[in-house]
């Protein structure tokens, strides 16, 4: 029988309710529903807008037997608010030592390859080190681009995989197990050939600004350089 | 030549202090002008993620804060000095929070460099990276993050890092011998 009655789910990416992130997360906690087990979400950076010293966090983090956070990557790393909720969250850990609690994460990066997380998953294992936490592992996915906006069961075919590694992590997580490296693998699949995502993200960016007019001004330099 | 310090300690810490007194020091005693932002005394906003720096305002940060300034200085200098305690392996909350608005300085759009998808640059140039990691102890594992970090982040920024690490405790004149024998080879814009 499995120990995980309460989960928490954190969710890094200021974009919040918007952002990719959200998608995965919701969708990965609601593969962990079961009569009993209590979850919980919070928005990082909302949290610590409202309260600076990170309370709600700390005690939402004190309450529950499994944390998951779900984070979009910012350049190579974790963003600011997430950084500094590890810093509060290992701080309170190191003094208020309960029992063990489990840690996973889920990053997406707008970057095709899902590799290009390693480095972040690695910070976020050294975290729970730190605040001596179980690291139970971490899932990365590159191309989230691709999923902005849209909620995973409604993204069709193309997160096939997504969803089916999130039902793997989900099932070995509500027993309180690693990932499995099934999960992890299928994560990193990518959602389309890497050609047909750059040629949809550079006429995305081309299309935006273009509805903001300043279509000509996308690689003005406004600064000097030495 | 120009360099710009970004100290990313907490307010009160006083053996970060001493580290920067002696970083810029060394860095003045050879020959570098230096523009320095501590940054936990600055109000900056977090980014908000919007891509507003990209399609609503090329190169500039939608957020009128120091943000944009900090982002100006790093495009006008040769080296950034990136000061740090080392946080899980990585920047402190207070100096990421900087880092992340300086991504107006790169294009929205994607090459490839080496083999892996980057942002192009906005710039032809862009400052070396120096990131100065100060540790509570020895550990490898935050080391290995550290240094990796400092590599990758130049590299989204077609330049070329360099990382120096350090313990609280360590004797100064050792921390500066260190850092004058890096400078000497740091260099300037990549």
């Amino acid at each position: 029988m499995s120990s995980i009655k309460k989960v928490l789910l954190l969710i890094g990416s200021p974009r919040a309710g918007r952002s990719v992130s959200n998608a995965l997360g919701e969708y990965l906690v609601s593969q962990m529903a079961a009569p009993g087990v209590k979850q919980e979400k919070i928005f990082i950076q909302q949290a610590l807008k409202k309260d600076p010293t990170g309370t709600i966090l700390i005690n939402a983090f004190a309450d529950a037997d499994i944390v998951l956070l779900a984070f979009p990557l910012y350049a190579d790393s974790l963003p600011h608010p997430v950084i500094e909720a590890f810093e509060l969250l290992s701080a309170s850990s190191r003094e208020n030592r309960q029992g063990q609690k489990s840690f996973a994460v889920l990053c997406n990066s707008g970057f095709p390859e899902a590799g290009q997380s390693r480095l972040a998953l690695g910070m976020c294992r050294q975290f729970a080190k730190e605040s001596g936490l179980a690291w139970k592992g971490g899932l990365a996915m590159g191309g989230g681009g691709a999923l902005e906006g849209r909620d995973l069961d409604k993204a069709g075919g193309m997160a096939r995989n997504i969803r089916k590694a999130l039902q793997t992590a989900a099932a070995a997580l509500a027993e309180n197990r690693d990932v499995p490296a099934e999960a992890m693998n299928l994560m990193a699949r990518p959602m389309m050939p890497t050609w047909l995502y750059l040629f949809m993200g550079n006429l995305g960016w081309r299309i935006r600004a273009r509805r903001n007019g300043v279509g000509p001004k996308l690689c003005e330099k406004p600064y000097k350089t030495p | 030549m120009k360099a710009l310090i970004l100290n990313g300690a907490k307010g009160g810490d006083a053996w970060m202090a001493t580290i920067h007194r002696a970083v810029s020091k060394t860095m003045r005693a050879a020959g570098w002008e230096l523009r320095e932002f501590i940054l936990a005394d600055e109000p900056i906003a977090d980014c908000m993620g919007c891509f507003g720096c990209w399609v609503k305002t090329p190169g500039v940060c939608v957020i009128p804060d120091l943000g944009r300034d900090v982002a100006e200085a790093v495009i006008g200098s040769d080296l950034l000095v990136l000061l740090t305690p080392v946080t899980f392996g990585g920047y402190s909350s207070i100096l990421k929070k900087a880092i992340d608005r300086i991504i107006p300085l790169l294009s929205p759009f994607f090459m490839k460099i080496h083999g892996e998808v980057h942002h192009q640059g906005r710039y032809d140039r862009y400052p070396s990276f120096l990131g100065i990691g100060v540790m509570q102890s020895d550990d490898e594992e935050s080391t290995r993050l550290f240094t990796t970090l400092i590599e990758r982040n130049a590299l989204n920024y077609q330049s070329t890092g360099k990382s120096l690490l350090v313990t609280r405790g360590e004797a100064i004149p050792s921390i500066e011998a260190k850092l004058a024998a890096m400078l000497n080879s740091a260099g300037g814009r990549s």
